[in-house]
């Protein structure tokens, strides 16, 4: 153990939901930081939006409220809108590792750090989502054109990239997927794995589109700078030497909700969909568009969309 | 549940000033009011389109809820301060309405000051809200409406409010001044039979003697 | 100072300020403000600490309010406004007593029906009270029913507002302790129809008993027919409710819409004028906006208390209490009870259960609990709704008992020849009503939870 004669710091993270696999890295990040500085450095975890919605938590951070922060960039696409990048349809990134090698070199980019510092926020880790795939109820999709007018439950690029194939996406909150999927207010949702477990989506649906894979959420950990820069150097070293253990053990955690995400499908007598290559690559030109706008978007708004794509691009190559 | 907005006095103990502020003070609420009315109307509308529209054409509003939510903030806070004028927001009455007299006007008065005191922090703390959006960038999930104009209609609504509250702060004040003046433009304590008789005229409207301004 | 002592301390500064008469949503604003000011200045300094407050009490009207969930409200609000100056209200009698009068008391039973649909879309039991009060009671009286009686059931039957769907403090309810709007809407359902049948059996016991309420005969089956299409809108709108969340055909916001859709269509085919629309969009605007400012000012609190940790700590509390859990139980729905003497229902749930509602969880065994494992018998999920369920009926309750059963004095309010007294003495025997109906309530949770746990 180190010596140190800082006081000790107390840090409020802010959270939203409870406890779950999405979350374990900050548990184990606390864990770690603790044990690092005997104590002395506490990360208090906050769930249930005690401290602040989850779509306020950019807001929250950037006035010093608390010091860290779970945020979502989907949730406020025109807080963080270098971010969005990586919600792109149709990327192509295999698992979470990719997921993780792509987010963590995302937030060295300048343009992201600036975009981020806006609010006074910098990204600390990523909490790596798998495929937004669809689960749905009634006659399976044998193809990609039984998506033409599909009732769906599918948000911004993933909305976009299923309207381009004529389905309708229509809005429905999570929690009242399950009905809406139930009663035939839509057909289909689309969530990673735990989502449809959690919402028992899995409960209702016939179908699940195994290899679909049209994209993800981008969902980083943040921290204030002030605060991360106000630390002393050995605390500012225990945070970030526990990234890495603490992403180890969110991939492990997450190994065990696709542990019980296949046999609940079994169990459940859900059809997995697997769509052909051609089908696929077919698929995947109509995300053309959808990434060009969205690079001519952003360079209006000052950003070097074109880099970060590109960016984006190689790292999932390699 | 009413003002006592009385022409009764003769004109030399009248506030008349007052009195002509609260009128246009209490047009604008009105008006204020009437926009949330309309506003949870169109909702009413929307919803039903929406409905319609999923179910016989497939053809559901998109961003249905994203509208929603923004247009929410109209109907949540326009008529905050109509509602305050009127005495709509609850309160417990237990020990008030036992008083009577300077006491009880010393009592609203100071309520009414420490309430006052809050929304003007919360006035310059909603504004700080609107500007991030505004400088910084937010927009809804779905189809990225922008949410400065909702996060506006707060520090405009609490501003309408906090008029009002300083309208009442003196309607308050002359009272404590002289108990024996007649109360202008500031909600009255009732007592539950009075309360009972207010519920009776808001349920029949017309058929019963116009109880106040509503 | 600790969070938590500083949090104790605010909570009885609030407690305080709400006895003394200061609007509720202003007074949970101005402790909660206050509250997060010392909060953060103790751990930042004044300077600092202030402004970090202000902006963050600042973000919380828009957030909490700006929220889909809570669209339902004013959809619910306006149709009980629109049936209310529509008046539907005479149909509504006239078809209870041509079909129920020749029971013993049957006018007073056909008075229960009526009130209790009338006041289920309304969701306003006080209003409903008053209309009732001059439609029904005349009738009774030249049928030679005794004015205690008949004052008795307009004032009983109106209470049950709130259970029958659709129902705005149900769904306040659901959306605070983040529970399905759907579920508890559906689970009102059964222990209000319930409600209505103990009253109705009371009615006919009495009657039977006392002979003071004799039954009204001689109406055709052709005439009881003619009667039934002025009910219809009521009907429907409970209906579309029920099936809509039954059935999940629509989501709440979209079912209230359509709810006061027909509604609305109804009472201009009725000829209900403008100035009446008018009057009812001003009344939902006034009352939707009270419920709004209500719920953002007791969250700009009970954010300061998430800071404070005293929502843990009163479950903690609560927890370690050495009391048997259904002593616990009754002693919190007997606060309740006495609360809602002096407070407006909504108002009461809104301040009360952000720390009483985690504690009652915890309580039965936490959010997840399985049924075998808890505490009442029963999942986290259905312990919430019953919960629910049992504090409204606690707060309706609170509308025909003295000292100020508002129902009971609206009641001689129209009728000056009935002192309120005689109207509380008419009420004991549904005061007693209600005591046996929340002891089954409280002995037999299905009544409650089997109609929400068909839904899946
Ligand atoms: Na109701
Ligand atoms: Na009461």
């Amino acid at each position: 153990a180190t010596e140190t004669f800082a006081a000790d710091v107390t840090w409020n993270v802010s959270l939203w939901g409870k406890r779950r696999a999405f979350t374990e890295h900050v548990e184990k990040l606390a864990e770690e930081v603790s044990a690092k500085t005997d104590g002395k450095f506490e990360l208090k975890l906050q769930y249930g939006e005690a401290l602040s919605k989850s779509r306020e938590n950019l807001d929250g951070i950037s006035f010093g409220a608390f010091e860290m922060a779970q945020i979502c960039a989907s949730y406020h696409p025109d807080k963080n809108p270098s971010l969005t990048v990586l919600e792109l349809p149709f990327l192509g990134v295999k698992d979470l590792k990719e997921e993780i090698k792509v987010s963590m070199k995302l937030y060295e980019q300048p343009a992201v750090k600036e975009d981020l510092g806006r609010w006074n926020a910098m990204a600390l880790m990523p909490s790596p989502m798998p495929q937004y795939n669809f689960a749905g109820k009634g006659d399976v999709p044998d193809s990609i054109e039984a998506f033409n007018g599909m009732r769906v439950r599918a948000l911004g690029g993933i909305g976009q990239l299923m309207e381009a194939v004529g389905a309708v996406p229509t809005s429905v909150t999570a929690s009242e997927t399950y009905q809406a999927i139930d009663s035939g207010t839509v057909r289909a949702a689309s969530f990673a794995p735990h989502a449809h477990l959690s919402f028992k989506v899995v409960e209702v649906a016939d179908w699940w589109t195994k290899n679909l894979n049209p994209g993800t959420v981008q969902c980083p950990v943040i921290v204030n700078i002030d605060a991360y820069e106000a630390l002393p150097d050995d605390f500012k070293q225990a945070l970030d030497s526990s990234v890495d253990p603490a992403l180890a053990h969110y991939l492990e955690t997450y190994d065990k909700v696709y542990e019980k995400w296949w046999p609940e499908l079994e169990s459940q007598g859900v059809t997995q969909v697997e769509f052909s290559d051609e089908e696929l690559a077919a698929f995947a030109e109509k995300a053309g568009p959808i990434h060009a706008a969205w690079v001519e978007e952003q360079t209006a708004n000052g950003l070097p969309g074109q880099e970060l794509l590109d960016m984006v691009k190689t790292t999932i190559s390699e | 549940m009413m003002t006592i907005d009385s022409d009764a006095r003769s004109g030399s103990e009248r506030p008349v000033t007052y009195i002509r502020f609260d009128g246009w003070l209490s047009h604008v609420e009105n008006a204020f009011n009437l926009i949330a009315a309309f506003s949870i109307l169109t909702l009413m509308l929307l919803a039903v389109a929406q409905v319609i529209g999923r179910l016989l054409f497939n053809m559901p509003v998109p961003g249905f809820i994203d509208i929603t939510e923004q247009a929410m903030a109209i109907f949540a806070f326009a008529g905050v301060a109509y509602c305050q004028r009127v005495g709509g927001h609850i309160r417990m009455e237990i020990v008030l309405g036992r008083l009577s007299g300077r006491t009880l006007y010393v009592c609203e008065m100071v309520g009414v000051i420490l309430i006052a005191f809050t929304v003007a922090l919360l006035i310059w703390g909603s504004w700080y809200h609107f500007d991030r959006s505004w400088t910084i960038g937010d927009s809804t999930m779905d189809i990225r409406l922008p949410t400065w104009p909702s996060k506006l209609v707060i520090p405009v609504a609490l501003s309408l409010l906090l008029v009002r509250l300083i309208m009442q702060i003196y309607g308050y004040a002359r009272l404590v001044a002289d108990p024996s003046r007649e109360p202008v433009a500031v909600p009255m304590i009732e007592g539950v039979e009075e309360h009972a008789k207010h519920e009776i005229d808001e349920a029949f409207g017309d058929e019963t003697a116009e109880g106040g301004t509503r | 100072m600790t969070p938590l002592e500083v949090g104790l301390m605010m909570t009885g500064v609030m407690l305080v300020l709400v006895v003394l008469g200061v609007r509720v949503a202003f007074a949970a604003a101005f402790t909660g403000l206050v509250g997060l000011i010392i909060h953060f200045s103790m751990k930042m300094g004044f300077e600092r600490g202030f402004f970090v407050a202000l902006k963050m009490a600042g973000t919380i009207p828009h957030s909490k309010s700006v929220t889909y969930s809570l669209s339902v409200l004013p959809t619910f609000i306006l149709i009980g406004f629109l049936a209310f100056y529509a008046g539907f209200t005479k149909q509504l009698f006239e078809a209870a007593k041509r079909w129920l009068g020749w029971l013993p008391g049957g006018m007073a039973v056909g008075t229960v029906f009526s009130t209790a649909g009338f006041a289920a879309v309304s969701g306003a039991s006080v209003a409903t009270a008053a209309v009732f009060a001059r439609v029904a009671i005349p009738e009774m009286l030249e049928a030679g029913y005794s004015k205690r009686l008949s004052a008795a059931v307009v004032a009983a039957g109106g209470t049950l507002a709130s259970l029958i769907p659709p129902s705005a403090i149900l769904v306040i309810y659901a959306i605070l302790v983040e529970q399905s709007v759907g579920k508890l809407l559906i689970a009102g359902f059964l222990p209000g129809v319930f409600s209505a049948f103990i009253y109705v059996a009371i009615i006919i016991g009495i009657s039977a008993w006392r002979g003071d309420a004799p039954p009204v005969r001689g109406f055709t089956w052709k005439q009881r027919f003619e009667s039934v299409p002025g009910t219809l809108p009521i009907i429907a709108v409970v209906a579309i409710i029920f099936c809509a969340f039954f059935f999940g055909l629509a989501t709440p916001t979209e079912a209230g819409s359509l709810g006061a859709f027909v509604v609305l269509m109804v009472a201009f085919f009725r000829g209900m004028k403008m100035k009446q629309l008018g009057q009812a969009l001003h009344e939902t605007a006034k009352l939707t906006v009270m419920i709004f400012t209500l719920i953002w000012g007791v969250l700009v609190y009970v954010r300061f208390l998430g800071f404070a940790g005293l929502p843990d700590a009163f479950r903690d509390f609560i927890v370690t209490l050495h009391f048997s859990p259904w002593m616990i139980m009754v002693c919190i729905l007997l606060a309740y009870a006495v609360l809602g003497m002096f407070m407006d229902a909504i108002g009461m749930l809104i301040l009360t259960l952000p720390v009483v509602y985690p504690a009652v969880m915890a309580l039965n065994g936490g959010e997840g609990v399985s049924a075998v494992d808890s505490t009442f018998g029963m999942s986290g999920e259905a312990c919430a709704i019953w919960f629910g369920i049992l504090v409204v009926k606690m707060a309706e309750l609170c509308l025909i008992t003295p000292p100020i059963g508002l129902n009971c004095f609206v009641v001689s309010g129209v009728r000056p020849d009935i002192p309120v007294q005689e109207v509380f003495r008419g009420c004991v025997p549904f005061f007693i009503a209600d005591v046996l109906t929340i002891g089954g309530l409280l002995a037999f949770p299905s009544i409650i939870t089997i109609l929400p746990e068909l839904m899946g």
